[in-house]
């Protein structure tokens, strides 16, 4: 009952909500990426998704507060005509790559064409992630994925769920970026006339990483 | 009974005192101060065991509570060494209590011990209670077990749809003879033999070798699709199998189920091609296994999956999986129309919390046991009762659900609160109502195909 009532209470004064959707292929980690993001915990056998699951996460950005609606789909080519129609409404996209499995990699490419496809519109902000990264066995180093991410004009970020490097960054990297572009969200309270802090154009957050 | 002048020792200064000299002689076998009167009938324990259990309660000897805190706690929870430790003389040494301060302490003392005699026969009617219910309830196991065996599987084509069967069938199958009752339920429409198994598993190892020994071969552009297909499935099912009820530790490598559920899954897709290995997959295999020898358990397997709805959506036909959901709906909105509107204001539509639940048959969202029982149900009922159980478990939560948005909502449901009540789930899938407008489930669900297969003939644009 209290955080029913509580989050009630943070509704009201969050800026906004935004649709996040995680995608890549299967066993890359998306939902142990979520598990680390939300509840900041690491558990290496997580069941398999099925279909598609849902976290919600509030996060302050300069005071103001963002509600994250985030969509974890289920990686397997066959289910994935299942998905379309989750793609609609997407504000940002987090495309998940495993660092140490080369076909996560290779099939890059199918799923920017997936995105093309069913994202209605092409503001939408997306973030390539590199996961894994505490493994030992690598098989692609940092500039392989970061020249992958410019090709596409996506944001590139390399993570760990399992030691927490980057996760952080990332979702804040997206949300700012998101943030940032006119036009991709709608205040939730806009009648309050709340406004954002202005903020310079072309900074790409360079703590975290990211291009 | 009798009560001793040891009463004495509720003053609260002497205990205080007391507890100082604990703290001076803690290897000192058992109070001095206590060593002049003898233990009591009811108050036999040692003092080495008094003391222990003194200190257990008064904590750390470094920090000591306030003494009277302490012979309250003790009186609270531990009458018979409380006994003990009030049933003794004050010291020699000590000047003796006033006679009525003694008469006080002595009724005070009286009344402790009613309460506390209350309070352990409160407890003792519970615990014995408790045992009854317990031995109630395997009795009743073990009594079902005995009907079963005895008198329903001998006799099953003409039992099984008794009342009766019905009735016991929906309290829950006994786990002894729950794999016998699935199988028998589930038939075996395919005719699938235990050689037929064996002949796909060989199959199926023979693949794994071959992508084992020519892993190069697999990477090149050549290979045809339905071999590449193929091996993304084998891949697939080595990384679900580990993923399959973690939390149980049995199917992962080097698990005791590890290799049958490796077995099944890897002859299926050799049986079924055509279908493959779809995720989701893995869990109802595994649920199997736990109730079933390996070559019956692939038996099961393939004729569960061969059923129509289990074949729309492991075959991902898009159409029909619409068409289910649509019919899901009719009786979503005949049994729940405030949530059904509800639902549909914030866009929930039922494929979010369906896919999941249809796809694992309950046994990745509901804890195991409760799953299981509603498998007990599902292989007698069929799919309706699939449905029929999303419904149970949205009236369940209607109130809550009410009041949610729709992230909220989503995440409610593709995570359903640990530690369901199985009663209150089954009472609740019970007043489920399955008809709609005299329409039963199966009638609403073929006048739905019939529409959307007119529909596909009259804007073939709209078929995926």
């Amino acid at each position: 009952m209290g955080s029913e009532q509580s989050s009630v209470r943070m509704d009201e004064d969050v800026l906004t909500t935004l649709k996040i959707l995680i995608i890549g292929e299967s066993g890359v980690g998306k939902s142990s990426l979520l598990l680390r993001f939300t509840v900041d915990t690491f558990d290496p056998e997580l069941a398999a998704t099925i279909g598609v699951d849902f976290k919600v996460k509030t996060i302050s950005m300069d005071g103001n507060k963002v509600k994250l609606a985030i969509w974890n789909t289920a990686g397997q080519e066959r289910l994935r005509t299942l998905t379309p129609r989750y793609y609609r409404s997407a504000q940002g996209v987090i495309l998940l790559y495993d660092v140490t499995r080369r076909d996560t990699f290779v099939i890059l490419n199918n799923w920017l064409n997936e995105l093309e496809t069913y994202c209605a519109r092409n503001d939408i902000v997306n973030m390539l992630l590199g996961n894994t990264v505490d493994k030992e066995n690598r098989e692609f180093d940092r500039n392989k994925g970061l020249k992958f991410a410019r090709k596409h004009s996506m944001f590139f970020v390399e993570a760990s769920a399992k030691t927490c490097d980057g996760v952080q960054c990332a979702f804040e990297e997206l949300v700012e970026k998101i943030i940032q572009t006119p036009g991709l969200w709608e205040s939730e309270t806009q009648s309050k006339g709340v406004k954002l802090s202005h903020r310079e154009e072309g900074h790409g957050g360079a703590a975290c990483g990211s291009y | 009974m009798a009560v001793s002048p040891a009463l004495l020792f509720m003053d609260r200064n002497l205990l205080a005192r007391k507890q100082n000299a604990r703290l001076d002689k803690q290897n000192d076998l058992g109070w001095k101060l206590f060593g002049k009167v003898p233990l009591r009938e009811n108050a036999q324990k040692d003092s080495k065991k008094i003391q222990k259990e003194y200190e257990d309660k008064a904590g750390r000897p470094s920090k000591p509570p306030s003494p009277k805190q302490n012979v309250r706690k003790n009186l609270d929870f531990e009458p018979l060494s409380t006994t003990a430790l009030i049933l003794e003389d004050r010291p020699a040494n000590l000047p003796a209590k006033p006679a009525e301060e003694a008469q006080k302490h002595r009724q005070q003392y009286e009344e402790m011990v009613v309460q506390a005699k209350k309070r352990e026969l409160k407890e003792a009617q519970r615990r014995k209670k408790q045992l009854e219910e317990r031995c109630r309830v395997e009795e009743s196991i073990g009594n079902a077990v005995l009907t079963w065996n005895n008198e329903i599987l001998p006799n099953w084509e003409t039992m099984w749809c008794s009342r009766k069967v019905r009735d016991l069938w929906w309290q829950g199958i006994p786990p002894s003879v729950r794999g016998k009752v699935w199988s028998l339920a589930i038939g075996n429409e395919l005719n699938i033999t235990h050689e037929l198994f064996d002949i796909c598993l060989a199959r199926a190892k023979e693949r794994w070798r071959s992508l084992s020994t020519g892993g190069s071969e697999v990477e090149n552009e050549d290979a045809g699709f339905s071999a590449a297909d193929r091996e993304a499935s084998l891949e697939l099912i080595k990384l679900d199998i580990s993923r399959t009820f973690p939390n149980l530790c049995i199917f992962q490598q080097g698990g005791p189920y590890h290799d049958m559920l490796h077995s099944i899954l890897g002859a299926y897709t050799c049986y079924r091609p055509d279908v493959g290995y779809v995720q989701g997959m893995s869990f109802v295999a595994a649920v199997l296994i736990l109730n079933l020898d390996t070559a019956d358990a692939f038996i099961a397997f393939s004729n569960l999956l061969n059923k129509p709805c289990q074949m729309a959506f492991f075959r991902v036909d898009h159409g029909l999986m619409l068409t289910y959901f649509a019919a899901f709906e009719v009786f979503f909105e005949e049994n729940l129309p405030k949530l059904f509107a509800h639902f549909k204001k914030n866009n929930l539509t039922p494929d979010i919390y369906l896919i999941d639940w249809i796809f694992t048959l309950y046994s990745k969202s509901l804890p195991l046991d409760l799953a299981c029982r509603i498998w007990d149900v599902f292989c007698r009922d069929g799919e309706e009762f699939l449905f029929r159980t999303a419904l149970g478990v949205l009236k369940l939560f209607e109130d809550i659900l009410t009041k949610m948005d729709f992230i909220h909502m989503a995440q409610f449901l593709t995570r359903l609160p640990e530690g369901l009540p199985a009663e209150e789930l089954f009472t609740s899938i019970a007043t489920v109502q399955m008809q709609s407008r005299n329409k039963k489930w199966a009638q609403v669900l073929t006048a739905l195909q019939k529409d959307s297969r007119e529909m596909e003939k009259g804007s073939p644009s709209l078929r995926h």
